[in-house]
């Protein structure tokens, strides 16, 4: 997810690139352009129209997929500026340690199957992903990218611990 | 058409060229049709009312009964009177234990696909026995409006698979219908409610039918129906409580007692599940043949004691639909309830305690799919433009890893059309094949989710692993239909495959039926192949004649496609004289190609207009730009 390999997500949307974009202003942006240019609109309109009109749809809907996660739409407007998220990014040892020790507790819980100890687990989880996005907005407001970054970082162990959290939970 | 993008005042020209269409609901239990006239949904109506039993009987001469005449037969002929097939479309053998117990007939087929055996040996086809249903509502249609139906939207459980919808598809296929669309349930109930009530915010529909449940929560905002998430049990609904009935009452003797008494005593639960609406307790009463009958009273809190266990899943479905849809239960303007289980008083206390709010019941929980399909099949066809319906997929998908982990590269809920694409590598050295595993399903194993196609990406050089690079891209039309794309980066090497998920029933399978059908004789399928592309090519000529005159100045402004037009209408009013439908199709898509600039064009300016309305100034300086 470079910011090469797609068109610029806000302007498809008609914003410019930030931030902290107002939830409500990014919502009522994409209701108003997939009224215009929805494939279903498209329906019965010749071959060429159609195919025109399902990708103009899919890259509006794509776009606002990635705009109103913050994490995506933070990753986005770093990679704008050059910086990058590799797969196997270092971040401090302490930390990982940490994160390691977590996840060895929510494997152990999943397979007791306790229910409790899942659900607090995602509790606290949630509030470390809440607390990681405030520092988000901290950092592109100074702006610090590195600091950004590193809390992208963080954010990405945070989502697959409570995916895992989830299909525990999921689970019988 | 052209035509309708440039000029959407112009409602009359529109009215006179638009297709008849229609919305079905092909219910466990009960099936319908409606239609939009004059802007508004209508039921249509037929013998009996509108609502047509899901009941199919095979008569031993090879007659065919459907609705209530074949619901007649259910108690002298149960194995060859088929009910709740919707249960069994686009499964296997594997799929239907829970079911297997208590059933009026006998299954066969594979773990694949299931198949029904009749008496005398026969076998039918879930798909078939739906399509018989589909033809009796296409019959009912086609009467009450004077003519051929020239398409349809199908609706099915927001929560059946890819092999569940493909089926469905094909049993629409069978009955002759152009399946325009495949509409979940709970958004077309969403879409008529909103539609009739003026209804703006967002509101939960609990949609609890025969055999499927389904949870979808949806934002209305100004014609705009937004599905923000969607979740079920595609095997779960008011026959679960009949049969959960009978094997309380008296399991054991009815399943010794045969077919026969299974059929009677699931009619029989059905009947007391609904005296119990009404009334605190009845009896429960089935004859048993010589032997002494099966009689006992069942009270309404024994009823709720059964649904307990099914609500339970419902209400597993309904916290994570919540979830998904990152709202709270205070935050729903509205829960409506759909589907014939939810006139239970039990199942609307559930609702009630579950939401916190009393549900919304004020529509035929009956028939507001139907209508809902109706509206969304009069949008497809160019009708009503004040309805735009986001709809999402339901369940994640994504591709096997090494290990048989899943990757999910699109994620349920998310809103369609849509796409993905993401980069993997290889784990051996020289390793010159990539297999590309596509799944559907929400587990983290392979073998847990619904396998969609498998396929291989060959003639890639050796190289050391961790150095090839596959990048694949998943693609989401408006149907919901995926296409997958594979591409080895270094090298270039790429393939693609249009995914149909296949479930037990083979392309070459369904064509056989299609022409082995008395409607479709072969000489029949090519007629009406002729006459459809013949009409299609009779709109598109006049569509594109009109355009080039209304603008001439647009039009002349791109090169040398004015002429490639001419000479490509010339073409195509050629082969509308023949009997070559191919021929036809043919030349209607050089016709599409030729113009395709201009059309893009015209796109554009159109998409632009409708934009205008829209103060981004005034967005801006809500976010401070």
């Amino acid at each position: 997810m470079t910011a090469g390999s797609r068109p610029d997500p806000f302007a498809l949307l008609g914003l410019s690139a930030r931030y902290d974009v107002d939830k409500a202003t990014l919502e009522a942006a994409f209701f108003e352009r997939s009224k215009a240019l929805h494939a279903d609109r498209f329906a019965q309109a010749p071959a060429a129209e159609r195919v025109a009109a399902l990708s103009k749809s899919r890259a509006l809907n794509d776009a606002y997929q990635l705009l109103r996660r913050d994490a995506t739409r933070a990753e986005w407007l770093l990679a704008r500026e050059g910086v990058t998220i590799g797969d196997n990014e270092r971040i401090e040892p302490a930390l990982v340690m940490a994160l390691l020790d977590e996840r060895e507790a929510l494997a152990e819980a999943r397979v007791a199957g306790d229910r409790e100890g899942l659900d607090r687990m995602a509790t606290s989880m949630r509030a470390r992903r809440t607390a990681a996005l405030a520092a988000v907005a901290a950092a592109f407001a100074v702006p610090d990218l590195a600091a950004v970054k590193q809390q992208l970082i963080l954010l990405r162990y945070v989502e697959r611990y409570l995916e895992e959290c989830d299909a525990a939970l999921d689970e019988e | 058409m052209l035509m309708q993008i440039a000029e959407p005042g112009q409602s009359q020209a529109k009215e006179a060229c638009k297709p008849r269409v229609v919305g079905i609901d092909l219910g466990t239990t009960n099936s319908l049709v409606a239609h939009v006239e004059d802007a508004t949904p209508i039921v249509l109506g037929g013998e009996g009312g509108p609502l047509v039993p899901s009941v199919v009987h095979y008569a031993p001469g090879g007659e065919i009964l459907v609705g209530r005449a074949a619901q007649a037969k259910a108690a002298t002929s149960p194995r060859d009177t088929l009910a709740s097939v919707k249960r069994l479309i686009g499964r296997g053998a594997a799929d239907l234990e829970s079911i297997k117990a208590l059933l009026s007939y006998e299954l066969d087929g594979d773990a694949r696909a299931v198949k029904v055996k009749m008496s005398g040996g026969r076998t039918v086809t879930p798909v078939e026995v739906s399509a018989e249903v589909l033809k009796e509502l296409k019959a009912r249609a086609e009467a009450a409006l004077g003519g051929p139906i020239e398409g349809a939207v199908i609706t099915v459980p927001a929560y059946f698979d890819d092999a569940q919808r493909q089926a469905t598809r094909d049993a629409g296929r069978l009955a002759g219908l152009e399946v325009m669309r495949l509409l979940a349930e709970p958004t077309a109930a969403a879409l008529a409610y909103g539609l009739d009530r003026g209804a703006t915010g967002t509101y939960a529909v609990f949609d609890l039918g025969g055999g499927t449940f389904d949870i979808s929560i949806l934002k209305l905002v100004d014609g705009v129906f937004e599905v923000k998430a969607t979740g079920g049990d595609s095997a779960l609904g008011g026959d679960d409580l009949d049969r959960a009935m009978v094997e309380a009452v008296a399991g054991d003797r009815v399943r010794a007692g045969g077919p026969g008494l299974v059929a009677a005593a699931l009619a029989e639960a059905r009947r007391v599940k609904e005296a119990l609406t009404g009334s605190e307790s009845t009896t429960f009463a089935v004859g048993f043949g010589t032997g002494e009958p099966i009689e006992r009273v069942v009270t309404r809190s024994e009823l709720a004691g059964w649904a307990k266990p099914l609500l339970d899943r419902c209400a597993k479905a309904c916290r994570r639909v919540l979830k998904d849809a990152e709202l709270e239960k205070r935050d729903l303007d509205g829960v409506i309830l759909v589907g014939g289980s939810t006139r239970s008083p039990v199942v609307r206390e559930f609702v009630g305690g579950f939401f916190e709010r009393e549900p919304l019941a004020d529509l035929d929980p009956d028939q507001v799919v139907a209508l809902g399909a109706a509206v969304q099949a009069d949008v497809l066809a160019g009708g009503m433009q004040n309805v735009t319906l986001l709809d999402v997929v339901p369940l994640s998908l994504g591709i096997e890893m090494m290990g048989g982990i899943v990757e999910k590269l699109i994620h349920r809920n998310t809103t369609i059309p849509c796409g993905a694409t993401q980069t993997f590598t290889t784990y051996a050295d020289h390793q010159t094949g990539f297999d590309v595993h596509v799944l559907q399903g929400e587990r983290e194993t392979a073998e847990t989710c619904r396998s969609l196609a498998r396929f291989t990406l060959r003639g890639i050089p050796p190289m050391v692993a961790g150095m090839a690079r596959l990048e694949v891209t998943f693609l989401i039309d408006a149907d919901g239909l995926l296409k997958v794309m594979a591409k080895e980066l270094t090298t270039g090497v790429e393939s693609t495959i249009e995914v149909t998920p296949s479930y037990g029933l083979s392309d070459e399978e369904v064509e056989r039926m299609l022409v082995d059908s008395f409607e479709f004789a072969e000489e029949d399928l090519a007629m009406r192949n002729l006459l459809t592309e013949r009409v299609e090519a009779e709109r598109i000529l006049a569509a594109t004649r009109q355009a080039f005159i209304t603008d001439a100045p647009m039009l002349d402004a791109i090169t040398g496609v004015r002429a490639a037009g001419d000479a490509a209408m010339a073409v195509l009013e050629a082969a509308m004289a023949g009997s070559d439908h191919l021929a036809i199709r043919h030349a209607i898509e050089a016709l599409d190609l030729s113009t395709k600039p201009f059309a893009q064009v015209r796109m554009n300016r159109a998409i632009g207009a409708q934009l205008q309305g829209v103060s981004l100034e005034d967005a801006a300086k809500k976010v401070g730009i």
